[in-house]
């Protein structure tokens, strides 16, 4: 019997002070017992909204408008929240995406799965504590600390913790909203095997929510593939990999690379999803489309079944009709978009360059007082190594591995406590460390800083004529028309054109990937001679990632700049560095060129952030 | 542990900066003292004698040894809990005159502080979760609307209607003919003479703890914990009162200590509006008589009750919510 069977889904928001919009419409799919079930899209896909609807934990303005759900035989869909409840965790459970706000923080972790326990089964007292320890047991964490609050637990502790409570009461369907975001690959790649063994032993259906293509492969048998609220593609995992159906996951498809080829090619999706407040008339990808026909904008294509699975594309149906591929061409497995190359050649004459900046015997030790103790911590430890002008350099390891500091010892925010670090600038030589004022402020017009969040990294209230205006009128003191200039050749420069209809706008009006360009240009208004960019691509949809990868890649070719790409993901290293150096504990525990690092890794560390890459081929 | 020791030992080094700028300040101040109370008495034009001035200064004790050693015996007579005589009520110690004070301010104005917060508290949490309800509407508004009269204004109000009009109620004092103490006639006095300024008090100072706990908790709800909590099948009751309630509660825990630290100020314009015989209205008398011994001693006796609160916040809070034990301790 299906054990989760939903109709016709649809979801509407309506709040007061905008339109409202259908973020699920009609969905329809069924999950069978013990089932993996993947749902990839990208961010506003309703992958999310769908998943809290299934839960029937949507909130105002948010409400179901339309089909059914129907779990085990009961429709849930209306089903009043006391009857609901004695369903709730019992047989539905979840992991929720953010978790680590998803414990209460004034409450020890025991408490909040003996509530959870008491609530739905006859357990009391002892027994709860001894079904809570084997639960700890179950996903690989000391039992001991069932008496901890959830702040004093590590990100990946307490996602494991999370996935323990899901477990409490062996329910028949779990949802995984993208249990992992924000960790780091390793812990990531050890609790995800954590549920994949968890799963063939207990036998629950999941359902998990990822916008991560490579991952979901990995582990689900059937992948549902999400776009502007609807589903368009349904097959196996491994038919999908196979013979992928609509072109939408082909090019999500063609955003994952195998890194240790001689040459890379991955492929972004261009322009962005549909704006679901307004009518969209013919199929919602269309403008995306490399593959479309004329008949995708006239009529919306309808999800039916295809090759074993189902599809909502023209292109991919009447390519399969009888006769179909003379008329409208073969089926194609890739995605015809626009392209990201590397080459290992590319990279052997970068490494010939003139060196920009030299690290040379770094270490830096942090001293913490407290009464009378002093706590040394090893932050960096004899580190060495060379940025070259027109080369990326790639700093690898996971978090505590050092590299931020090493950032901000070479942005001169920290002073190196022994070695030095040397800047071949086009004045000369300077020594890097404790610059104050007028030396920090000139230095900080050759190094720029690149960050993690385009979210958060410009300032809402202001226009992005402003935020770019800033370091041209701070650093180069330009005035009326010239400033003016200045400012659109930026924007063109980062292809955010026509700069006429970005200059006016704010920041948070546009998609991650053109805030990100924002950034970029910024950093480039000064004309810097080094770029350090911590993890810039990885708060990105992963369909616009190579967009940004390409950007930084040009900036390197035509201006001569180096840059430090500090990453935790070897895959994207590989795209945009010439020469990596992997970190753990604040050494350097291999380094040398980046192909070669990946293809015959020498260090232990090395490979296995190499296994956590998410390999579907 | 150290999170409990090391708020202590702030406390008590807060507690002498306050003791020592009580002393400083005043004698920062130009101007004798004598010479003023002898100008006040003699009337403002005539020439000052300086028989009575001397006289004064007998009278008072005056300083003549350097003000290190001043600030000495400063300090023993206040250990000895001596802070000399009020002017307004000579020869009467100030400390007898604020005792006489202190209970009818405590109990009124602690009474109103425990039941504002308690109340407010409760309308604020059930008003968030019960958001957009016509509940939640009326709450709201009504203490928008509320939150702009002045207690004072109120007081004169109700002196009017319930007071003079409809004369239920005294309209001045503490007490009428009974004896103070544990008998049933004063109590029943008491009462009767506090509820109009409890009412007056009541009407405004729930509203801060109603919108302030309103705005926390619907920030709460939108949690994770919470989604999570509802997804668990917790009871409603459960989810709003130990995950979301227990949660928005902390910032208005410190706010509240704060408040309960400020009821030894009394209710100035409100005791005054009452001729209530509390430490409010002593504080007024106290500024427009310029009776620097009592202000003094009334101004140290405020600095101690904030400064005692805030200490009991601070613990309170590391009980309360165990990320702060951690970040400072």
């Amino acid at each position: 019997m299906t054990l989760l069977d939903v109709r016709d889904l649809s979801v509407r928001y309506e709040p007061k002070a905008s339109r409202s919009l259908d973020a699920v419409q009609g969905v329809s799919f069924s999950i069978e017992p013990g089932e993996f079930v993947g749902l990839i899209g990208e961010s506003g896909s309703g992958k999310t909204t769908l998943g809290t609807a299934l839960l029937r934990l949507l909130q105002r303005p948010g409400r179901i408008s339309g089909g059914s759900i129907e779990f085990n035989g009961t429709d849930i869909t209306n089903l009043p929240e006391d009857e609901l409840r004695s369903l709730r965790w019992r047989d539905l459970s979840t992991v929720f995406q953010s978790s680590m706000n998803s414990l209460n923080p004034v409450v020890r972790v025991e408490a909040q799965f003996r509530d959870a326990i008491e609530q739905h089964s006859s357990l009391r007292g002892e027994a709860v504590t001894r079904r809570i320890r084997e639960l700890f047991d179950m996903v690989i964490i000391d039992p001991k600390f069932m008496t901890a609050f959830p702040h004093e637990l590590s990100g990946g502790m307490r996602q494991r913790v999370n996935l323990a409570l899901a477990l409490a009461l062996d329910p028949k369907f779990i949802l995984l909203d993208e249990p992992t975001t924000g960790l780091d690959v390793v812990v990531q790649h050890s609790i995800l095997e954590n549920v994949r063994r968890l799963q063939a032993e207990q036998g629950f259906a999941v359902l998990f929510i990822s916008h991560d293509i490579g991952t979901v492969l990995d582990l689900s048998d059937r992948i549902l593939v999400m776009y502007a609220g609807r589903i368009v593609e349904d097959q196996s995992a491994a038919a999908l990999l196979r013979e992928p159906l609509h072109p939408y996951t082909k090019g999500l498809l063609g955003s994952y690379g195998d890194p240790r080829e001689e040459t890379v090619k991955i492929t972004y999706v261009p322009g962005r999803p549909p704006d679901l407040s307004r009518d969209i008339v013919g199929c919602s990808f269309a403008p995306r489309c490399p593959e479309r026909i004329q008949l995708c904008l006239e009529q919306d294509p309808p999800l039916v079944p295809l090759n074993g699975g189902r599809v909502a594309c023209h292109v991919a149906v009447l390519q399969r009709e009888d006769g179909g591929a003379e008329r409208y061409g073969e089926p194609k497995r890739g995605f015809e978009g626009p392209q990201f190359v590397k080459t290992a050649a590319e990279s052997q004459d970068a490494l010939a360059n003139e060196v920009v900046l030299s690290v040379e015997n770094v270490s830096k030790v942090f001293e913490r007082r407290r009464g009378f103790t002093v706590t040394r911590t090893d932050a960096v430890r004899d580190v060495s190594f060379e940025l070259r002008r027109g080369e990326v350099t790639a700093l690898v390891g996971q978090s505590g591995s050092g590299k931020s500091t090493l950032a901000k010892m070479i942005t001169g925010v920290e002073t190196p406590t022994e070695g030095r670090i040397v800047f071949h600038g086009p004045d000369g030589d300077k020594l890097v460390s404790g610059f104050k004022g007028r030396a920090l402020r000139n230095y900080r017009s050759d190094v720029q800083m690149v960050f993690q969040d385009p979210y958060s990294s410009i300032n809402p209230a202001k226009r992005l004529g402003y935020v770019l205006s800033r370091p041209l009128v701070n650093y180069q003191g330009l005035k009326g028309e010239e400033l003016r200039e200045r400012v659109k050749e930026l924007l063109e420069r980062v292809a955010l054109t026509p700069a006429e209809r970005f200059i006016n706008r704010y920041g948070y009006e546009l998609s991650g990937g053109q805030r990100q360009r924002v950034i970029i240009a910024k950093a480039l208004a000064v004309e810097p001679q080094i770029i350090v960019a911590d993890e810039p691509i990885s708060s990105l949809d992963v369909s616009i990632r190579a967009e940004i990868l390409e950007l930084l890649n040009d900036l390197v070719k035509e201006n001569d700049v180096g840059i430090l790409y500090i990453t935790h993901d070897l895959l994207s290293a590989r795209m945009l560095s010439d020469e990596v150096i992997v970190l753990n504990g604040g050494k350097v525990v291999e380094k040398g060129p980046t192909l070669r690092v990946i293809r015959e890794p020498k260090d232990d560390y090395t490979r296995s952030l190499l296994d956590a890459i998410p390999n579907p081929f | 542990m150290i999170y409990f020791a090391r708020k202590f030992g702030f406390f008590l080094a807060t507690l002498w900066a306050v003791i020592t700028l009580n002393f400083f300040i005043p004698r920062l101040q130009p101007g004798d003292p004598a010479e003023i109370i002898v100008k006040r008495l003699a009337g403002k034009d005539s020439a000052l004698d300086q028989a009575q001035v001397e006289a004064m200064r007998a009278m008072l004790g005056t300083p003549t040894d350097s003000l290190w050693h001043q600030y000495v015996s400063y300090l023993s007579e206040l250990v000895h809990g001596n802070f000399g005589l009020s002017y307004t009520y000579y020869p009467f110690p100030v400390t007898e005159v604020i005792a006489q004070a202190f209970w009818w301010t405590v109990v009124l104005v602690a009474i109103v502080q425990v039941l504002s917060f308690a109340g407010g508290v409760v309308l604020g949490a059930y008003a968030a979760w019960r958001r957009n309800s016509r509940f939640d509407s009326v709450v709201t508004l009504g203490s928008t609307f509320l939150g702009t009269l002045q207690p004072f204004w109120i007081g004169l109000l109700l002196l009017y209607v319930f007071g003079y009009t409809l004369g239920w109620f005294p309209t001045s004092g503490g007490y009428e003919e009974s004896t103070p103490g544990w008998n049933w006639a004063f109590i029943q006095e008491a009462v009767s003479h506090a509820f109009l300024p409890a009412v007056a008090l009541l009407i405004v100072t729930p509203i801060g703890w109603i919108l302030g706990m309103r705005n926390t908790m619907i920030m709460n709800l939108g949690e994770d914990y919470i989604r999570l909590a509802k997804a668990k099948g917790l009871p409603d009751r459960t989810v709003a009162l130990k995950y979301a309630a227990r949660n928005a509660l902390l910032p208005s825990v410190t706010g509240f200590a704060l408040a309960l630290g400020g009821v030894l100020g009394g209710a100035i314009l409100v005791e005054t509006v009452f001729d209530y015989p509390g430490l409010g209205r002593l504080m007024g008398e106290a500024l427009q008589q310029k009776d620097y011994p009592l202000l003094q001693a009334l101004m140290l006796l405020t600095a101690v009750g904030v400064l005692i609160a805030n200490l009991v916040a601070d613990l309170l809070y590391g009980v309360l919510d165990p990320r702060a034990r951690r970040a400072e301790g």
